[in-house]
């Protein structure tokens, strides 16, 4: 088996409210997340979830419990930008994000942070944001840009780094149909590249697209595996204040009409499969 | 009313004009060291003639960095209460300082000379002509050159440790969300008009009214910026910011002969302007 990328050991966390009150929000969360993998964290609202993503990159450091990235501790702070330019964040506010005037600039931020030299930096800025689709952007002002060039744009600033794994904090909850589809885009692009993706989100069909579904509930990780698996299991999602994506639901639905009709259907594009199989099926049977 | 919603309309700081001229192709650090030494020797231009020169010569920067003059006196139009405003007290009460030269009018205190008339006219020019300049400034030069630049030139400030690289982080981060703020404050604004709060009823000499009709408006923007530095300082800690740390640099500028020739002219253009003796 490969080495983790991220590993987490009996991770708890607090948040220190006031000298003597805490308040534990992680409760003993262990987990591997391996190079190239596509890893969904779900969960309702105050679960955990933005807690536990700050810990892959050392942003929070566990209260108990360890955390390494890439095999150095996130505890010790002389590895810090080691683990930072490993693992690359993407948070919810495409505005809240890009700090600079000019996109190009934007990319360039976080590359001037490591100190890499003026020239590498050219190459890698084109590269970035080639990447994302903004190559023609690169000297517009991010004001105005819409929501999901500026969530792009705030990629195209990780991806320049040249990191192994991208976490994005529900980087598509403020972004309407067409910007959520742009970014989910670029992260399957991302991944068949071989980019270790963990993607925090709010919207289960999202989550059907990765490869390993995390649930969280109350700070503990409450189910794990393939999301085909995870959302057949409707009946402890729904416990959870948790949905599942509209294709589940419409393959359930037609499977108690049709018994023959697959219900652990998680895409749309695997109903209309399904449908042209049990058409065709009866049309050779009839 | 519908007027007072459309800030980002308004907004001309930073508005960046590109169209390659030879003024726009300059090394930022040398166009604001220019500018700068420009503004200083137009503040001690005391005459007609010299504050007629430089305003056809600021007219002339207009045209060289191929921008319509339009932008420049859009930038002077909100100016205009104030030089009025500076206009009038100055005619009224400056004719007991500016003694000399002809009186043209005498009522009680109010003395208007033709020095007193001078200093008005001349205090008018050189506002128009600060602004002119000031407009070429900022319309030829991105935003990025211009902080740039003003870190470059504050670098031996380093050496008395003062912070340069963080202020012009600093005054990037406020030019890129002066836009944002803008249009947060516009949907502030229509969000509170909907609730039935007045905007903009006052007349802009009511100052006291105006500012309480903005309070509503600005405790919540407070909120705001607070929730987005935090939001901006997690994201740039995730980006390996490290105040104080060693950092590379994207952009590097190089300053060529013909920057050398500008700063010549404009320093020489100055030293005349000032030490002339302008007949008028
Ligand atoms: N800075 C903080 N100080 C104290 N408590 C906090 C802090 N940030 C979060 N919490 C608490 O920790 C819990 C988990 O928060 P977290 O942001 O990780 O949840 P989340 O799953 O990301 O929720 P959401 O879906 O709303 O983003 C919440 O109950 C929240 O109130
Ligand atoms: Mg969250």
């Amino acid at each position: 088996m490969k080495e983790p990328l991220i590993r987490m050991e009996g991770v708890s966390f607090d948040y220190r409210l006031n000298s003597e009150e805490v308040v534990r929000v992680l409760r003993d969360v262990s987990l591997d997340i391996y190079p190239g993998e596509y890893v969904a964290i779900i969960g309702h609202n105050g679960s955990g979830k933005s807690t536990l993503a700050k810990h892959f990159n050392g942003i929070l450091k566990p209260t108990e419990g360890n955390v390494y990235v890439a095999g150095f501790n996130t505890k010790d702070d002389r590895y810090r930008r080691e683990i930072r330019r490993r693992v690359g964040m993407v948070f919810q506010h495409p505005d809240n994000q890009i700090v600079a005037t000019i996109v190009e600039d934007d990319v360039a931020f976080g590359l001037e942070n490591i100190g890499v030299p003026p020239r590498e930096m050219r190459k890698r800025i084109d590269a970035a944001l080639e990447a994302v689709g903004m190559s023609s952007y690169r000297n517009r002002p991010p004001h105005h840009l819409s929501g999901g060039q500026k969530q792009r744009v705030a990629i195209a600033g990780v991806l320049a780094m040249e990191p192994r794994c991208l976490v994005l904090d529900e980087a598509t909850s403020m972004l309407d149909a067409h910007g959520r589809r742009e970014i989910l885009q670029v992260l399957r692009r991302l991944h068949q590249r071989g980019m270790t993706i963990i993607a925090v989100s709010h919207h289960m069909s999202e989550a059907a697209e990765a490869d390993r579904v995390l649930v969280i509930e109350a700070g503990r990780i409450a189910m794990e595996g393939p999301p085909r698996e995870i959302f057949q299991r409707q009946e402890l999602l729904r416990r959870l204040q948790l949905d599942i994506p509209v294709a589940t639901r419409l393959a359930g639905r037609i499977h108690e009409r049709v018994p023959d009709f697959q219900p652990d259907l998680i895409h749309p594009r695997e109903i209309v499969d399904e449908v042209v199989r049990i058409a065709g099926k009866k049309g050779a049977a009839g | 009313m519908a007027r007072e919603f459309e800030l980002t309309r308004n907004i001309t700081v930073g508005q960046y004009l590109p169209t390659g001229s030879f003024v726009h192709r300059l090394d930022p650090r040398i166009k604001l060291l220019a500018c700068g030494i420009l503004i200083l020797a137009i503040a001690f231009c005391n005459s007609y003639g010299g504050n007629l020169i430089v305003l056809a010569f600021s007219c002339l920067l207009f045209r060289l960095s191929r921008i319509p003059l339009r932008y420049g006196l859009s930038g002077v139009k909100p100016a205009i209460p104030f030089i009025v405003i500076l206009a009038v007290l100055q005619l009224l009460f400056y004719g007991d300082i500016a003694s000399g030269g002809r009186v043209y009018l005498e009522y009680g205190l109010i003395v208007i000379t033709s020095d007193s008339l001078r200093l008005v006219i001349v205090s008018a020019l050189r506002f128009i002509e600060i602004i002119f300049v000031s407009s070429v400034l900022t319309l030829s030069t991105s935003t990025t050159q211009l902080t740039h630049g003003m870190e470059s030139l504050l670098k031996p400030l380093g050496y008395l440790k003062f912070p340069v690289h963080e202020f012009s982080l600093i005054m990037t981060i406020a030019l890129r969300f002066v836009p944002t703020f803008a249009m947060e404050m516009e949907k502030m604004i229509k969000a509170q008009a909907s609730r039935g709060a007045e905007f903009g009823t006052g007349s802009w000499w009511q100052i006291f009214r105006r500012t309480k009709e903005m309070l509503p408006i600005i405790v919540p923007l407070f909120r705001v910026a607070m929730e987005r530095a935090e939001d901006l300082i997690l994201a740039m800690e995730a980006r390996c910011y490290t105040p104080g740390g060693t950092r590379s640099r994207f952009r590097t500028y190089q300053t060529t002969f013909r920057d050398g020739l500008t700063l010549l002219f404009i320093l020489c253009f100055s030293l005349l302007l000032w030490m002339y003796p302008f007949p008028y």
